[in-house]
């Protein structure tokens, strides 16, 4: 890869959620004739951030990832037991096939499968499952992908998550990334990963799945405490809103202070 | 096709504005002709220097630099000194240099109150119906551990057109703030949030005073004023945007109580607003 490709595959590879296309444009404009080989980018972001595809003559959306991928470009669904071709540069589903499920835990992937898609639609208004053998088939791969778009308000956002259940030693440990890109006449970006250990216990498709939720819960609730503790901590100790006064600057009388020296009792800096 | 600038700069929109310096270098690896126009129109958070002059710190920008040298506001040199030509034509003197000082101290009490600490520098240049100038604060705090680590970053771009008058001037101001916030828990294990807003404003203000003198500290008061004025707004959005809008997004994606729970509630909520409108 000459420093050029890898300077446009990171681009790709940083796209903020629903905006692949906008940065895609952009490369085109600046460096046309890199973007042919941007092929390996778009398939390394489509399985990241867990890429929707719809599957050809139905309605199911199924999502992309490291976990159901055949090799290549092909992939394979567990609810639906079909796979089938990605074109990554346009994320398009194709040539469907019938792909029967194979693993020695098949029973606890489709209870898996159920259970969570019933849990997931009472956390996530809209959201994509899958439920996938891993780890040459000695682990279950539980992920879940929930984008909201909104171009119109500047704004969209993703939330991914990723568990890996050992079906024998019961033991449950992931990882949850929230992705949001707010861009009205700027640029915000908020990241956060968290990793999530839930231990052994949960037997059953649906002592998981609870499991689960309460992790989500649980770490939503931190989350929403740590904006405010950055709010109340280090936003606050960077500017204040008004100063110790409680006034604003009278700006006629500024040249009376000694050069900010003696104003607020003084400050090393 | 799109035009190559325009595409830089929505490219630069979309990415991550943690790594904003890093792409930028990118982009004019792809595109060396557009790199003047890009860095004197992309901010990124600023660098300072120590004036060995005043032993004060001064802060770092396109508009007091010359080659690898900057010029320190308060001894009103360049380090390292460049050559006497350039030096005449970038050195601020008389009016200019006089209004410069005077911002300089005014926002220098005016940093202290509102960031108590941090640095602060402000530099202008001659225009032909008037002046323009930048105005540049930055301040990091390092509370650590769950209080978290930010970064404040100030960008100020004014022009000042005066009338033959005398007794106003327009004012334009944009004005960009640079803030990066993170943090790092048990609960949580990496929160970050990083950004930068632009807003803008222009006003005709009164300047009193006829003398030479009166006219420059009219103009110190009115520009002081609009950039607390300014910064007090963005404060605010900020505020609004990172800890408001942020967070709805995730509970936008995510609901704690559940949907269908909550939809009960709605219901209920509903039924109640209702009998009482009938009764």
């Amino acid at each position: 890869m000459t420093s050029k490709q890898a300077t446009v595959a990171s681009f790709v590879e940083s796209a903020p959620p629903g905006e692949l296309s906008n940065v895609v444009a952009d490369i085109k404009a600046l460096a046309s004739s890199e973007t042919q080989s941007l092929e390996p980018a778009f398939k390394k972001y489509n399985e990241e951030q867990y890429t929707t595809v719809k599957l050809p003559g139905g309605s199911e959306t199924v999502l992309v990832s490291k976990y159901n991928s055949l090799g290549d470009t092909r992939y394979f669904d567990t609810a639906s037991q079909t796979s089938f071709d990605v074109d990554h540069a346009s994320q398009k589903a194709s040539n469907p096939q019938q792909h029967p499920l194979d693993s020695r835990n098949a029973d606890l992937i489709r209870s898996l499968q159920k259970s969570f898609s019933t849990a997931t639609a009472e956390h996530f208004p809209a959201s994509t499952i899958g439920v996938f053998p891993a780890e040459s088939d000695s682990a279950i791969a539980i992920l879940l992908v929930a984008s909201k778009y909104s171009p119109q308000n500047f704004w969209n956002g993703r939330w991914r998550s990723t568990y890996l259940l050992d079906p024998l030693s019961k033991s449950l440990q992931g990882t949850i990334k929230v992705d949001v890109h707010y861009y009205e006449d700027g640029n915000v970006r908020m990241n956060t990963t968290k990793k999530v250990e839930i231990g052994s216990g949960a037997s059953s498709a649906d002592a998981v799945v609870r499991e689960i939720a309460k992790a989500e819960n649980k770490y939503q609730e931190e989350l929403n405490r740590a904006f405010t503790a950055l709010a109340e901590g280090s936003f606050k100790g960077l500017r204040r809103q008004l100063p110790v006064t409680r006034q604003r600057v009278e700006w006629e009388k500024i040249s009376g202070y000694r050069l900010g020296q003696d104003v607020a009792g003084g400050r090393q800096r | 096709m799109a035009d190559p600038f325009d595409a830089a700069l929505d490219l630069l929109r979309r990415l991550p504005p943690s790594s904003t310096q890093k792409n930028l270098n990118g982009i004019i690896s792809l595109r060396p002709e557009l790199e003047e126009d890009l860095l004197s129109s992309v901010d990124v958070a600023l660098t300072s220097r120590r004036c060995t002059k005043s032993g004060r710190d001064y802060l770092c920008c396109d508009y007091n630099r010359d080659g690898d040298s900057y010029r320190s506001p308060w001894s009103n040199e360049f380090e390292p000194p460049i050559e006497p030509e350039d030096a005449a034509d970038l050195i601020p003197h008389g009016r200019v240099r006089r209004m410069e000082e005077s911002l300089n101290a005014g926002f220098d009490v005016y940093r202290e109150l509102y960031y108590e600490g941090g640095i602060s520098s402000a530099y202008l240049w001659a225009l032909d119906e008037g002046f323009a100038g930048v105005v540049l604060f930055k301040k990091t705090s390092s509370a650590g551990g769950s209080a978290g680590k930010g970064g404040w970053d100030s960008i100020h771009v004014l022009e000042v057109n005066e009338s033959a008058t005398k007794r106003s001037a327009h004012y334009k101001l944009t004005s960009t703030v640079i803030l990066d916030l993170g943090m790092s828990s048990a609960a949580v294990d990496s929160l970050e949030l990083a950004g930068n807003l632009t807003r803008q404003t222009q006003q005709d203000l009164p300047l009193s005073g006829l003398r030479d003198a009166e006219v420059e500290q009219g103009h110190m008061i009115n520009i002081g004023r609009m950039v607390e004025d300014m910064e007090t707004r963005m404060r605010n959005l900020l505020q609004e945007v990172y800890f408001g809008k942020a967070k709805d997004v995730v509970g936008d994606l995510r609901s704690i109580q559940p949907l269908s729970e909550a939809e009960r509630d709605r219901a209920a909520h509903k039924e109640a607003i209702s009998k009482m409108n009938r009764g």
